[in-house]
């Protein structure tokens, strides 16, 4: 289906830019003044006696010349150890991953509902492109995106939370949460206000994006062909239009989905929802320069993988692509 | 018994600035098993009479005149007149370009597409249809053919399928609006012999087309359209071996064969045109009345018109 | 309504900010990071917008503040189009192997998310707004590159271009008089697109803390007041001032940047108010 060639140069690409990535994240580490050992002794005490610094740097290599480093550096990023957080102290791999569960609470349900929406009313939209009710539309799409994301989480918690009191403030449990324990409705229902504004804003992106999709198949001769053999709108529109204005969706989505798993530094923020997101902020205000280059990977890495089953998804669908051609 | 009968059809595009006359008061009859080719020049107003008669027009032209097929009235017939119509009645070879066809849809199921549209057939019965059809039209394997998507076939094929599309519902007009446009001369060949065969034969056709070749070949008869109007309008073979109006003689005298001599100037402008005849500026035998009066379409024959102070 | 007040009136718009942040002593006298009244105080004749929880005008932060942001959005948009513009007019007038070398490397950054490189890189440099801003421009521009480069290829190879050569025009005249030219509309367009989209990515650059918290932008206006509990004691004078500034200019700059796209792709069917 897919050239055997093509594919291999797409991992090629894929993985060069996941090397770059590594790349920085190596230099910036070995840059920072002082030293990693140090500083990351530093958050355990205050002195730091000379046989325990020795120690650790024959434990992480760091009496090894600079190329050796590297590839040590490289081994141990594929291997999942990504080096300690200065501020918590615990490695930096399993917390991440351990976020990133609480943030998928968030960010799936936004997701497959965002899509859902913003490609059907994007679809609406565009057929009927040029009318009073899309123009309508349009314009609040516009308006919306212009406004800030957290600008609207902070004004979805005022009126929501603060004055109609209908969801909590924030966080992912109640209080009771010490009494009970964890419950699942609760942290659903705390979930629902932050879930909700990923999906509005998600859904805005996909408007956009599909609108211009449906307007620029509208205008294509095979629609005025189709139009010719005596079909009628609804026709055009489920037999021709549709599919080919999906066309373009399937790649952007795939890689929106990636996108979007760091887009939410300002709503978890907001909501003081305990994800990725959430994380980023508070490694930024103690300057956790680990922590904060595992992040940058992970989203690298989700990032790049994405683009690549994006394009080998079109591929997979687009007829004029199957014959793998570049560009 | 006329089949298609225009009456002082007028289509107008109206832009943020000017009106654009595209087709300004035609009448013209298209008798049931003619063949009648419209000729001119590009941004004449051809391709416009075709999709006038479709009723394809875009939402902003302003049209007024009358159209009727048989005894009814299609020009302002709601869409969903219109709809019954097209593909099965009237069916329409659209210009070959890139993306006349859904790149995501087999041909098979594009061409087949119009019986069921129409219902005329299920769809295993369409199916063979299509097939018979393809094979009739040259394709050598039309199972395999069927199965495939557009951007597999060459200009001449994809052609063919355009033609396969008209025909398949077997329409008492056809519309063939420059069938060979973009092909290269054994191609084209291939494509006239074709049309002749299948379409020009025991149907009527309507060509529009700016190449005098195709029309000889094709057609019985000849309306020659300049500046949005008809300036000339007879048999075919009458008309070209004896033109009478000087925008035909020059579209001749213009042939590589009869010695590529070009008619000076420039068609006018759709949005300023002048006020009296339309191609007085570029007549090597214009009067003073040319250039002030308009001249009417009169009939010099029994089968012919002609649009020129000249024959008055 | 029509498109052309839409576009004249987000134009005023936009100047009244940049006026306000050039006068700002003149407007604000109080100054925004003296104390001049009791904490939490709600708008009155000394202070419009009221005090924040130190005791500030939120009016004079508002008004100075709105340097920084502005100067951010702006600068950031500059860099991002200088270099995409002059890459993209260098490598596609050339073509050939440096068009190569370009294209693959460009395909190598362009999955690396800028964002979390962002935080990254500001977290080790510990920079200014300036230099985030920088920072932000080179990492946006890569985006921008491919776009200049499409036009600039089919420029390049016309006919005018092949006259200007024939003449002896040096090749960095005629990209500089022939090609940038052409492709000023383009670029007019990204600037004002970038402007807004990297002016709002500023405030929430700010508000999650990117650079020294001391900074008075409109940014950590809104982070003191979130923090320190603006919404839970219901003071919407101390965090709506901020966070409606940012929406007018940012939807000024929309509007702007829609009616842009709609004169100078009159493909792209958008508007017809």
């Amino acid at each position: 289906m897919i050239s055997g060639k093509y594919l291999l140069r797409r991992l090629c690409y894929s993985g060069a830019s996941f090397f770059v990535c590594i790349t920085i994240t190596f230099f910036l580490l070995h840059l920072m003044p002082g030293d990693y050992i140090t500083n990351y002794l530093l958050s355990l005490s205050n002195t730091i006696p000379q046989a325990a610094v020795e120690q650790f740097r024959h434990q992480f290599g760091l009496d090894l010349p600079l190329t050796d480093q590297y590839v040590l550096y490289i081994v141990n990023i594929l291997h999942g150890q990504w080096g300690y957080s200065y501020a918590y102290g615990l490695p930096v791999f399993p917390m991440i991953t351990g976020k990133l569960c609480w943030s998928l609470i968030l960010l799936l349900p936004a997701t497959v509902l965002g899509i859902l929406i913003g490609t059907v009313i994007g679809a609406w939209s565009g057929w009927k492109s040029g009318g009073k009710k899309d123009l309508a539309i349009f314009n609040v799409m516009i308006v919306i995106r212009a406004i800030p994301e957290f600008w609207w989480a902070i004004m979805a918690v005022m009126v929501f939370s603060f004055y109609l009191r209908w969801f909590p403030l924030g966080g992912y449990s109640s209080i009771s949460v010490l009494t009970t324990g964890l419950s699942i409705p609760d942290v659903l229902y705390h979930a629902i206000l932050p879930i909700a504004l990923m999906t509005f804003f998600i859904a805005t992106g996909n408007y956009y994006v599909m609108r211009n999709s449906m307007i620029s198949v509208i205008g294509e001769d095979y629609i005025t062909t189709a139009r010719a053999k005596g079909l009628d709108e609804r026709g055009i529109l489920w037999r021709h239009a549709l599919k080919n204005a999906l066309l373009p969706m399937v790649t952007i989505t795939t890689f929106q989905c990636a996108a979007i798993i760091m887009g939410n530094v300002f709503i978890e923020t907001v909501f003081s929802w305990p994800g990725i997101g959430f994380l980023t902020t508070e490694a930024l205000t103690m300057r956790d320069l680990p922590l904060l280059e595992g992040i940058f990977l992970l989203d690298s890495l989700l990032t790049i993988a994405s683009m690549l089953l994006a394009d080998i998804l079109s591929s997979m669908i687009d007829p004029r692509i199957r014959m793998g051609n570049d560009e | 018994m006329g089949l298609i009968r225009i009456s002082g059809l007028r289509v107008a595009f109206s832009t943020c600035s000017e009106e654009i006359r595209a087709v300004d008061a035609v009448d013209l009859d298209i008798r049931s098993g003619d063949s009648l080719s419209l000729i001119g020049e590009s941004g004449c107003g051809k391709t416009v009479m075709g999709m006038a008669i479709m009723g394809l027009l875009p939402k902003n032209a302003m049209i007024s005149g009358s159209i009727r097929y048989g005894d009814q009235e299609i020009l302002s017939a709601p869409d969903r007149t219109m709809q019954q119509i097209r593909g099965k009645e009237i069916a329409m070879i659209s210009q070959n370009s890139a993306n006349a066809l859904d790149p995501v849809m087999t041909i098979g199921d594009q061409i087949a597409e119009p019986l069921l549209i129409h219902r005329l057939l299920p769809t295993t019965e369409a199916r063979s249809e299509t097939l018979r059809l393809l094979s009739a039209l040259g394709f050598d394997e039309p199972e395999t053919a069927a199965g495939r998507y557009p951007h597999e076939f060459s200009g001449g094929m994809r052609e063919r399928i355009l033609i396969a599309l008209a025909l398949i519902c077997n329409p008492r007009l056809i519309i063939a609006d420059e069938p060979t446009a973009g092909l290269d001369a054994q191609v084209k060949s291939q494509i006239l012999r074709l049309i002749k065969k299948q379409i020009a034969s025991n149907r009527t056709l309507f060509l529009i087309t700016h190449d005098m070749g195709t029309a000889s070949f094709l057609s019985t008869r000849i309306a020659v359209m300049y500046a949005g109007e008809l300036v000339e309008a007879g048999p075919t073979k009458e008309v070209l071996a004896m033109p009478r109006h000087p925008y035909t003689q020059g579209l001749l005298a213009s042939l590589p064969s009869a010695g590529l001599h070009p008619i000076p100037g420039m068609s006018p402008a759709p949005a300023h045109l002048p006020k009296g005849c339309r191609f007085c500026a570029r007549c090597p035998s214009a009067t003073d009345r040319c250039s002030t009066l308009h001249p009417p379409l009169k009939e010099t024959s029994n089968t012919r018109q002609v649009r020129c102070f000249l024959y008055d | 309504m029509s498109r052309k007040i839409i576009l004249w009136g987000s134009v005023a718009v936009l100047c009244i900010y940049i006026g306000i942040a050039l006068a700002a002593p003149l407007i604000a006298p109080l100054g925004p990071t003296a104390i001049t009244g009791k904490p939490l105080q709600p708008p009155d004749n000394r202070h419009i917008f009221g005090t924040n929880n130190i005791g500030q005008d939120i009016f004079a932060q508002l008004v100075y503040g709105s340097r920084i942001t502005l100067l951010f959005g702006f600068f950031s948009a500059l860099f991002s189009v200088l270099i995409s513009t002059g890459i993209g007019i260098v490598i596609g007038y050339y073509g050939g192997l440096v068009d190569e070398i370009v294209c693959r490397a460009i395909d190598i950054f362009m999955p690396i998310p800028m964002f979390p490189l962002l935080i990254v890189l500001t977290t080790f440099f510990s920079p200014g707004v300036i230099e985030v801003s920088l920072l932000m421009g080179i990492l946006g521009s890569v985006y921008g590159i491919r776009i200049i480069r499409t036009q600039v290829l089919s420029l390049a190879r016309t006919n005018f271009v092949e006259g200007a050569r024939a003449i002896g025009a040096s090749d960095f005249q005629i990209m500089y008089r022939h090609i940038l030219p052409n492709v000023m509309p383009i670029v007019m367009v990204k600037f004002v697109s970038a402007s807004q989209h990297l002016l709002v990515m500023g405030v929430g650059l700010s508000f999650i803390g990117l650079w020294d918290t001391s900074t008075i932008d409109w940014g950590t206006m809104i982070q003191n007041a979130y923090s320190q509990g603006g919404i839970a004691l219901g003071l919407w004078w101390w965090i709506l001032p901020p966070g409606i500034a940012v929406i007018g200019i940012s939807l000024a700059l929309a509007m702007i940047g829609y009616s842009f796209e709609e004169k100078f792709n009159p493909r792209v069917e958008v508007n017809r108010i």
